[in-house]
């Protein structure tokens, strides 16, 4: 069968489990005053990535947000700001690394979405890639056209220009290919998607899930008061 | 069929304007497209779709949906009004979204991240306060330098695509030929 | 038993004014391989649009005339360019073959044999795990093919279906087709790899702007004015190079019969 089918610890929580753990980080840093909160949800969120081999992304994304907040604002505020942001950096950081993107997809349709929906965002994600390659064609092609990226910002105006118009209506035109395939494969909308591989949600995840967002609400009535 | 191209044609451009080295982001293109071409649900639903996708990159986009979907219903009482028509309308018409865009990142940018979002927008605030701006003035000053530029290529890039879209294409839009008025 | 009637079609696109079919009446029975031929334009891709349901219900439009499918099963349309098909939902090839099954809302374990097998046939069981936007086209083209068989259509329509492929892909998929039609599929099928239909087509359609100039067995291709209009096969064409007498051999295996009998 399909690859990344295999999860191992943490991952093998289901992924709506390990979207409200990212969610629920973030929130609670928030929530809870500064500095203790942020402290301990940035070492927890931390602490995830460093189990999904995403620390150095995650300290990478966060790092110039300390350094503009150290610029903009006193010491105070830095930690306070400084730490929701590496909560947040670094708990999206880890299920991004944590939750392929199919597993996510069978969730939704396991879990009763339309296939529609889930289409709608699997779909993006990989037509990003081939877009992007693209972009870099159609660069290369009007390079050797004699286009400059250089000059004054008019110049360099009409070069975007040139860029980006080829590569949104050759997009486009592949709606209505894509929308034939789709259709010939029977995508249609309110069709009842049989899930080739469901992740398996047991009840203690449930109650975790809830639990989470219930601490949620808690914090927040608390703080308040 | 729609919503996933014109999210990833947001999310690709960036690597359009890496090629020219523009400080824009066009990063709301494919929501203003979708928009002209599929109405105004079909333009939310691409800019939530594009903020979510962005976001796995880098999370801190995350929050800024709110901008997008303002986007998109700006654009569609846009093209309810005709703007996408020329570039004579669709410019000021982007610079005008340009400070709508900005009013509503501000907030966002001040509250969740202390102003500090993206190089760009953070050392223009940085600019801003050390021309004496109170932290929120600074704040509105880096995203509105940011946006104001933006948000008119944006337009102005729509407006070409509308105008460029072969007519078979566009027929398959009915909301493309009213932005344009070429019905 | 005919899976596919079209009778008297007349297709226009949206915003234009050229019909792109004129009064095309066809069948196709169950078993059947029917060949469509033309040059760029004549309307082959319009025909296998509208035999699957796509046009006008899909890509919008306007038809004259009727379009009826008769049998089990969905109809299948395999389009020119492989990359465009691909679901996008799908991040390995396994999972991009039973999309369509799934669609079905199938049960798993029917799934599962259907894809298998689909995968068998088409060779293609060494790429399972790849991620489908890492292929190459005539890898791709497969697991199009692949997908759409695991869907068991009753009439199966190909435009182009060897254009990704190499010589011996290529004869590999018209030995595959020869084996479907075995097993009670009826298929349409758009080709400009001419001198392969002998061997596969049971009838032969001359499409030309639109219009349906001729119908018949395989020896169309040989005939002068498929030759004529650069439709005719490599044999028939050099046949009629060498000015010998029409209708002209449309395979080697007939030259040669021809050429002994001499």
């Amino acid at each position: 069968m399909g690859a990344a089918r295999h999860p191992r610890g943490l991952t093998r929580l289901h992924p709506f489990t390990l979207l409200s753990i990212a969610g629920a980080l973030p929130a609670l840093a928030w929530i809870v005053p500064s500095p203790s909160g942020g402290l301990s949800t940035a070492a927890v969120a931390l602490g995830l990535a460093i189990s999904a081999r995403a620390f150095r992304t995650a300290i990478f994304t966060a790092a110039p947000f300390w350094l503009f907040l150290l610029l903009l604002h006193d010491v105070p505020t830095t930690i306070a700001i400084g730490f929701r942001i590496t909560t947040m950096v670094a708990s999206f950081v880890w299920v991004v690394a944590a939750l392929p993107p199919p597993r996510l997809v069978e969730a939704m349709v396991a879990a009763g979405w339309s296939a529609s929906a889930a289409y709608v965002f699997a779909a993006t994600l990989s037509a990003v890639p081939v877009l992007r390659a693209r972009a870099g064609r159609i660069a290369d092609a009007q390079r050797c056209r004699g286009l400059s990226p250089r000059g004054g910002p008019v110049q360099r105006l009409r070069a975007l220009r040139a860029l980006a118009v080829p590569l949104i209506l050759s997009a486009l035109h592949e709606v209505d290919e894509r929308a034939l395939a789709l259709e010939t494969r029977r995508l249609v909308p309110g069709a009842r998607r049989t899930p080739l591989s469901p992740p398996s949600d047991h009840a203690v995840e449930r109650v975790m899930r809830w639990a989470l967002a219930a601490a949620c609400v808690a914090a927040l009535a608390w703080r308040l008061r | 069929m729609l919503i996933p191209v014109a999210a990833a044609i947001s999310l690709a451009l960036s690597a359009a304007v890496d090629a020219v080295a523009l400080p824009l982001f066009l990063d709301t293109t494919g929501t203003i497209l979708a928009t002209a071409l599929g109405g105004p649900v079909v333009g939310i639903s691409t800019g939530v779709v594009t903020s979510a996708v962005n976001s796995l990159r880098n999370p801190t986009f995350w929050p800024f949906v709110a901008v997008q979907v303002i986007v998109a219903l700006y654009a569609w009482m846009a093209a309810r009004a005709g703007l996408f028509r020329s570039f004579k309308t669709a410019v000021p018409a982007g610079f005008g979204l340009g400070v709508i865009a900005a009013i509503t990142s501000t907030p966002i940018s001040y509250l969740v991240f202390g102003c500090t979002t993206t190089g760009g927008i953070a050392l223009t605030t940085a600019l801003g306060k050390a021309l004496g701006l109170p932290p929120l003035g600074a704040c509105f000053f880096g995203s509105f330098l940011a946006d104001f530029g933006d948000k008119a290529v944006t337009f102005a890039l729509v407006t070409s695509v509308l105008h460029g879209l072969p007519r078979r294409t566009a027929a398959r839009f009915p909301w493309a030929l009213r932005a344009i008025r070429a019905a | 038993m005919t899976r596919l009637a079209l009778e008297r079609v007349t297709f226009r696109y949206p915003a234009t004014e050229a019909p792109a079919l004129v009064d095309v009446s066809l069948e196709v029975a169950a078993g059947e391989v029917v060949a469509i031929v033309g040059s760029i334009g004549a309307g082959a891709s319009t025909l296998l649009l509208v035999a699957g349901d796509l046009a006008p219900r899909v890509v919008g439009g306007h038809l004259e005339g009727s379009v009826a499918f008769d049998g089990e099963g969905v109809r299948g349309t395999v389009l020119p360019t492989p990359w465009t098909q691909l679901s996008g939902m799908a991040f390995a090839v396994w999972d991009e073959v039973a999309f369509g099954p799934a669609n079905l809302g199938l049960a798993r374990d029917e799934i599962t044999r259907r894809v298998d097998r689909a995968i068998a046939r088409l060779g293609i069981e060494g790429l399972v795990s790849r991620e489908p936007t890492t292929l190459s086209g005539g890898e791709l083209q497969r697991v199009i093919i692949a997908g759409i068989l695991a869907m068991q259509p009753g009439l199966l329509l190909l435009d182009e279906p060897t254009a990704e492929l190499d010589p011996i892909g290529a004869r590999s998929l018209w030995e595959l087709v020869r084996a479907l039609a075995r097993e009670g599929t009826a298929i349409l099928v758009a080709s400009s790899d001419l001198d392969a239909l002998p061997a596969v087509a049971d009838r032969v359609v001359w499409l030309d702007r639109g219009r349906l100039q001729a119908i018949g067995s395989a020896a169309l291709l040989g005939s002068e004015a498929l030759v004529a209009a650069s439709l005719g096969t490599t044999v028939a064409s050099v046949w009629h190079g060498a000015r010998l007498p029409s209708p002209y051999p449309v395979s080697v295996a007939q030259a040669l019969q021809r050429w002994e009998r001499r």
